[in-house]
């Protein structure tokens, strides 16, 4: 996996950067299912995890959406 | 990696070249979130002619319009609370700040989401990781904890790290010093007018604070952090490093910090921001090691998209290769030199109130000062520094007269009386400081009256 500047990412940040898209397209497409307590966690989680993201340089875009119930 | 002296080391020892290319990126992001969710800052890009992807260097950087405060707080009058800035529904917000109000009437509201929230303590991280704060720290937030912005970001950057957090609000200056040498905080946080206020208070207590167990003392809020006699008055008193930060209500965070290595001055951190330094009177861009005036783009804060913000504030920027720390940022030599709203003019003469406290400060035997503006005579103005001196062994006369010609000499000349004053009748301050008290009916020489 290589960010837009052509940067390799070693395993362990591929690993966070997954964690950060599979978590983001779980509140996405899922959320409805999610207890509150489910979600409002997995989206302080994902506010953490997007600062990986954008320090890795992986473009990560806006999650405001996903923030409005 | 842990043992790393960066927080993120691959962005703060990018060469220049790689950290512009990031910087153009992120300019072209924000510049496509900004046009799609906020119209009034899409209809002065389109009146320009700017578009994301008409972004190729930072050259083109200067077709985007600046923005200023008074656009800012007349458009938020207009359409209050906010104005049209919000890039999304205040619905995702979870915080809300405002100004301090040290310039202008109207205080600049803001909000935050998680997100931004949790960059905001990102930004923090980069200074206070780059100046030694390590998870076993315990560190004094000497801050009120209200809706200025202030060290709230700080706070979260600690818990972040894995400090212990001492959150200091709502407490005497006495409780202060003395949760600090109990708790045996290492690091301790606030204006640097307050960590002085603190060192005399702790003298009163009789607690020697240079004995005690803080090792770091972080400034921020005033441009008195970076003034060399200020900070190594605060040095000796709390025998501790002392390091500036500098940071706006209007991006949330700071937006500069000292490294430990100290280069004299603070590194920008370029991977969230976009600082310029122009020429106040013209708008054009001034090269390294002259002083202009600060405008900043910021890329964190998406609730609030920030493009070319003027902020008032004068700044030296040097190249990086400055310091020795190893990071590609470059530097604010000396932070922030002052504010373009905090000139004075007396008689003619410019007269700036940080030139002027870094006089004073070479004089440890003065406890607290004022700058005092008035008028003479129903024209003329007048300017004295009044200063406290509460060590009555200390000798007077010669004392006020050095203080006198020092700042005499900085002045072209101009008279600036200096006056002794009871211990204890000056104001003090907890956040920023106001020494500079101006009764002045009439400015300058040619009879303009004062407007407020």
């Amino acid at each position: 996996m290589q960010n837009w500047m052509g940067y390799e990412l070693n395993e362990a940040e591929k690993g966070l950067v997954e964690c950060y898209e599979k978590l983001a397209s779980i509140l996405q497409n899922e959320g409805e299912q999610l207890a509150p307590f489910e979600k409002r966690n997995a989206l302080k989680a994902l506010a953490c995890l997007w600062q990986i993201a954008n320090g890795l340089d992986m473009d990560p875009g806006q999650i405001y959406n996903m923030e409005i119930e | 990696m842990t043992t790393s002296p960066y927080w993120n080391p691959r962005h703060e020892t990018f060469s220049r070249e790689e950290t512009q290319a990031l910087q153009v990126h992120k300019l072209r992001r924000l510049l496509r979130w900004t046009i799609d969710q906020v119209p009034w800052q899409a209809q002065r890009l389109k009146e320009a002619g700017v578009e994301p992807d008409s972004i190729q260097s930072l050259e083109d950087l200067r077709r985007i319009p600046f923005m200023t405060r008074d656009q800012w707080m007349e458009a938020q009058l207009a359409d209050p609370p906010y104005g049209p800035f919000l890039a999304a529904p205040k619905e995702a917000a979870i915080r809300y700040h405002m100004t301090s109000g040290t310039t202008g009437r109207t205080p600049i509201r803001v909000l935050d989401d998680l997100k931004d929230w949790e960059w905001i303590a990102e930004a923090w991280c980069h200074g206070f990781w780059g100046f030694g704060i390590r998870p076993e720290d315990t560190v004094f937030f000497a801050f009120s904890y209200g809706t200025f912005v202030g060290f709230w970001g700080a706070h979260y950057c600690c818990e972040k790290i894995g400090c212990l957090v001492l959150p200091g609000g709502n407490m005497t200056t006495a409780a202060r010093v003395r949760q600090i040498m109990d708790m045996e905080a290492t690091v301790v946080c606030s204006t640097p007018t307050y960590a002085l206020r603190m060192a005399q208070e702790a003298k009163s207590l009789g607690i020697d604070l240079a004995k005690g167990p803080v090792k770091r003392v972080i400034l921020s809020g005033e441009p008195a952090g970076s003034i060399p006699a200020t900070k190594q008055l605060i040095e000796e008193q709390w025998g501790a490093k002392a390091g500036d930060t500098a940071g706006m209500t209007e991006l949330g965070t700071i937006m500069m910090f000292e490294c430990e290595h100290q280069p004299g001055g603070a590194h920008i951190i370029e991977n969230h921001f976009i600082e310029e330094v122009i020429d106040p009177d013209t708008d054009e861009p001034v090269p390294y090691g002259e002083m202009g005036e600060r405008v900043v783009t910021s890329f964190g804060r998406g609730f609030i998209p920030i493009l070319r913000y003027r902020t008032r504030d004068f700044v030296v920027k040097v190249p990086a290769s400055r310091c020795s720390c190893g990071r590609g940022w470059d530097i604010y030599e000396g932070g922030i030199r002052g504010r373009v709203d905090d000139m004075k003019l007396v008689r003619g003469t410019n007269v700036y109130p940080r030139a002027i406290e870094a006089i004073v400060r070479e004089f440890p035997e003065i406890d607290e000062f004022q700058i005092h503006l008035y008028t003479a005579d129903g024209i003329r103005d007048e300017i004295e520094v009044l200063v406290e001196i509460p060590n009555q062994d200390v000798e007077r006369e010669g004392l006020l007269a050095r203080l006198d010609t020092q700042l005499r000499e900085a002045h072209e000349g101009l008279r600036i009386d200096v006056k002794e004053v009871e211990t204890g009748s000056l104001p003090r301050f907890e956040l920023k400081a106001k020494r500079v008290k101006d009764d002045r009916i009439v400015i300058g020489g040619s009879g303009e009256k004062r407007e407020s």
